[in-house]
């Protein structure tokens, strides 16, 4: 068989081939693909017009009532807080899934080919880079939005194209990280730094009578406002454009494998599949395990949970913030006076927490192998795995609604709220799969099965029944006892429904 | 002084996390001659073939073909090796044919079209060469990579269990093309669990294991396929 070297197809011809070739089975004109674009472009501008109505009124309604001596920290800093959580957030998932990877049919027929991988890879990195920008708009326009003062359409146009320029910037540099192999270390990093946004202002907030600091925008020309990120951004790409060619297949087919599932996942929306896809690998333990206090096989239900959350320190992370969320909001000027959005970030910061302590009923769910061997009924290995999000989720709770509060009848009515997140997180761990195999229906997405509201929203659902009564006491603004008395009763009781309607894989 | 063989691997350790999943492996490979590799499920076969292809990286030891140290983001080394290992992976818009062809004007075939024709024909996809990979068996997907190997020039050929999937036919028909090549000078390495495979195409036989990694006579090896 002859060859020569230069007739090889280049990176950009085997691109070009493939694009070539899909393209003449492809059922999609231009003329739909323009129409679909306007329709998006369209819903954008609607959602940025309903979130900018709804963000004014908020700040109307706040402005409306009298500051609270319990609100210490000024909103520019938690809105500051806020956007470098979810920053930080999709800085390690990009870490996570590359950020440039292959797909298991690029990696099975580009990267074996001579062609250079840099031109390869070109077209993944661009669209590395458009997913970096998309998230930071959408970072930045709510904040932006919801800033304390109205801000102007130069203003808000500045932000979002900073924060753009900004993403694409991070997404280089991730890149030149990755050709490196030194991406190990970005989500431990960026982790701990999400973790520290939050918890620090709301300790902070809540331990001194006064904060001084209020995050402001450089007060520098817009050019050099916009420059600056601008020549990041562009030498950032440059850098990452040169090294692609030394990102080996391995690691790229392997990082195309974990899109590849997470992409499945979110289109068949199994968000527990999903979270399996994008999560933390289990650290392995530094000394083996004796468990000589097991003795009973609930016991070793109990330990084994204890070992999984051990060794997922990302998992402490999402207690930590869970925690701390609702005192930020509660102790920021603004939101802290608006009980219902202080009860907003009680539903979140607990349902994140629901979530941590959950992962050994997902993982058990997935994988009910080693649940079968113990001489267990299928109730009472349930019950056995709400021990431990019941005993964190009491003094998680506790801590937070405490300084939420700022009185020991909030810690007690945190404490008797708990049970109802326990049930949560174990209800959401069992939850059943989507039906896809019965009638489903049309929505903007595609179809969907029906039901799939139910579906997605089973656990977290009676969490949040579960904390009406302290709902009640924000309203109210005091802890009666006959609501804690009632807060008790409800919350033990949607446990209860929680534990006995979780329902185990059958297979 | 003895002759430096095409592939040279020396005390290679391989694995996962820094845990090595089998005992160090060391062998040469002559040009023109075919290298076994034999071993218990999970004893490590397909890693080690990942390893001396690149696409894993070594724990400890050296890999080197033609004197060089492996480098598969090295243009050079992929013009010299061909893979088929555990990929079942496809464009779902392009047909089998067009995928040889990707392979083969990627690789500079100079003429690529006859090429592909004639390797769809050996492996007997000429009924079903313009069908999307969706509409194949699973047997053809696994003939289709198997083609891709042979629509393109190289110098090593290595394959993680080639029988794979394939009727007892095609088999036979593979082996004696791949012993046919190898005549010719091409340089193979594969794992297999096929005692008529292995006994048709390898000229020695590596058995990995847990305690040790020896290479020793296809006679041997296919004796102790036998025994299980």
């Amino acid at each position: 068989m002859n060859a020569d070297p230069a007739l090889e197809l280049s990176g950009a011809g085997v691109r070009r081939y493939t694009r070539r070739a899909t393209a003449t089975r492809a059922d999609t004109s231009w003329l739909t693909l323009g129409g679909d674009v306007l329709s998006a472009l369209t819903t954008a501008a609607v959602v940025v017009a309903v979130f900018g109505g709804a963000f004014a009124s908020l700040r109307e309604r706040i402005a409306a009532r009298p500051a609270t001596g319990s609100t210490v920290l000024p909103g520019e800093l938690t809105a500051l807080a806020a956007a470098v959580l979810v920053t930080a957030a999709v800085v390690a998932l990009l870490s996570r899934l590359g950020p440039v990877s292959a797909t298991p049919a690029t990696a099975a027929w580009w990267l074996p080919l001579p062609a250079g991988r840099r031109g390869l890879l070109r077209g993944e990195l661009g669209k590395t880079g458009l997913v970096g920008v998309v998230a930071a708009v959408t970072v930045a326009l709510p904040v932006v939005l919801a800033a304390p003062q109205v801000p102007s359409v130069p203003e808000v146009a500045v932000t979002v194209a900073g924060a753009g320029l900004l993403a694409l910037a991070v997404v280089g540099g991730l890149v030149v990280l990755q050709a490196s192999g030194r991406t190990g270390w970005v989500a431990p990093v960026t982790g701990g730094l999400a973790t520290a946004v939050v918890v620090v202002p709301a300790v902070g907030g809540t331990l001194v009578d006064a904060w001084d600091w209020v995050p402001a925008a450089p007060d520098v020309p817009l050019p050099l406002l916009l420059g600056v990120p601008a020549v990041l951004a562009v030498a950032a790409l440059l850098a990452a454009d040169r090294v692609t060619g030394r990102l080996p297949a391995g690691a790229l087919r392997e990082r195309g494998a974990a899109v590849f599932v997470a992409s499945a996942s979110a289109l068949s929306l199994d968000t527990r599949e999903l979270g399996r896809a994008l999560g933390t690998p289990v650290h392995p333990p530094r000394r083996q395990r004796r468990w000589s206090w097991v003795r009973q096989p609930w016991q070793a239900v109990v330990a084994a949970d204890l070992a999984v959350l051990a060794r997922s320190p990302w998992r402490w992370g999402q207690l930590a913030i869970g925690a701390a969320l609702p005192v930020l909001a509660a102790r920021t000027s603004g939101l802290g006076e608006v009980p219902a959005l202080v009860a907003v970030a009680v539903v979140l910061g607990w349902g994140l927490a629901a979530v941590a302590l959950g992962e050994p009923s997902r993982r058990a769910h997935g994988s009910p192998a080693a649940d079968r061997a113990l001489p267990l009924g299928s109730r009472e290995l349930v019950r056995a795995r709400t021990v431990v999000p019941l005993v964190g989720l009491v003094l998680l709770c506790g801590v937070s609604a405490g300084a939420v509060g700022l009185g020991w009848e909030w810690v007690v009515l945190g404490m008797v709220t708990a049970p109802a997140w326990a049930g949560a997180a174990v209800r959401g761990g069992y939850r059943p799969e989507l039906d896809w195999s019965g009638p489903v229906l049309s929505s903007p997405v595609g179809a969907v099965p029906t039901g799939v509201g139910a579906t997605l929203v089973r656990g977290p659902d009676l969490g949040v029944l579960g904390t009406v009564p302290l709902v009640v006491a924000l309203l109210l603004g005091e802890v009666p006892q006959l609501l804690l008395a009632i807060a008790l009763a409800v919350s033990a009781g949607l446990c209860a429904i929680s534990v006995e309607t979780a329902q185990r894989r059958k297979d | 002084m003895a002759k430096t063989g095409l592939l040279e691997v020396h005390d290679l350790s391989v694995g996962y996390g820094g845990e090595p999943v089998c005992a160090p492996v060391t062998v040469s490979v002559q040009a023109g001659t075919a290298l076994g590799v034999i071993g218990p499920n999970g004893a490590g076969k397909s890693t080690v073939l990942q390893t001396v292809v690149g696409l894993l990286p070594a724990l400890a030891g050296t890999v080197q073909l033609e004197g060089r140290d492996v480098d598969e983001r090295e243009a050079g080394f992929r013009r010299a090796v061909a893979t088929v290992l555990d990929d079942d992976a496809f464009f779902p818009s392009l047909t089998g044919a067009e995928h040889l062809l990707l392979t083969a004007r990627g690789h500079g075939v100079t003429d690529a079209e006859q090429a592909v024709a004639e390797e769809i024909e050996e492996f007997g996809l000429t009924e079903r060469a313009h069908a999307l990979p969706s509409a194949l068996s699973s047997g053809q997907r696994r003939r289709l990579a198997l083609a891709a190997a042979f629509v393109r020039p190289a110098r090593l050929l290595v394959l993680d269990e080639p029988e794979r999937r394939l009727d007892a036919q095609m088999r036979r028909r593979l082996a004696a093309r791949i012993a046919e090549d190898v005549a010719d000078g091409l340089t193979v390495v594969f794992a297999s669990h096929d005692p008529e495979f292995l006994s048709t195409v390898a000229r020695r036989v590596l058995v990995v294991d847990d305690d040790e990694c020896t290479v020793v006579s296809p006679k041997v090896a296919v004796a102790a396929l036998h025994e299980g």
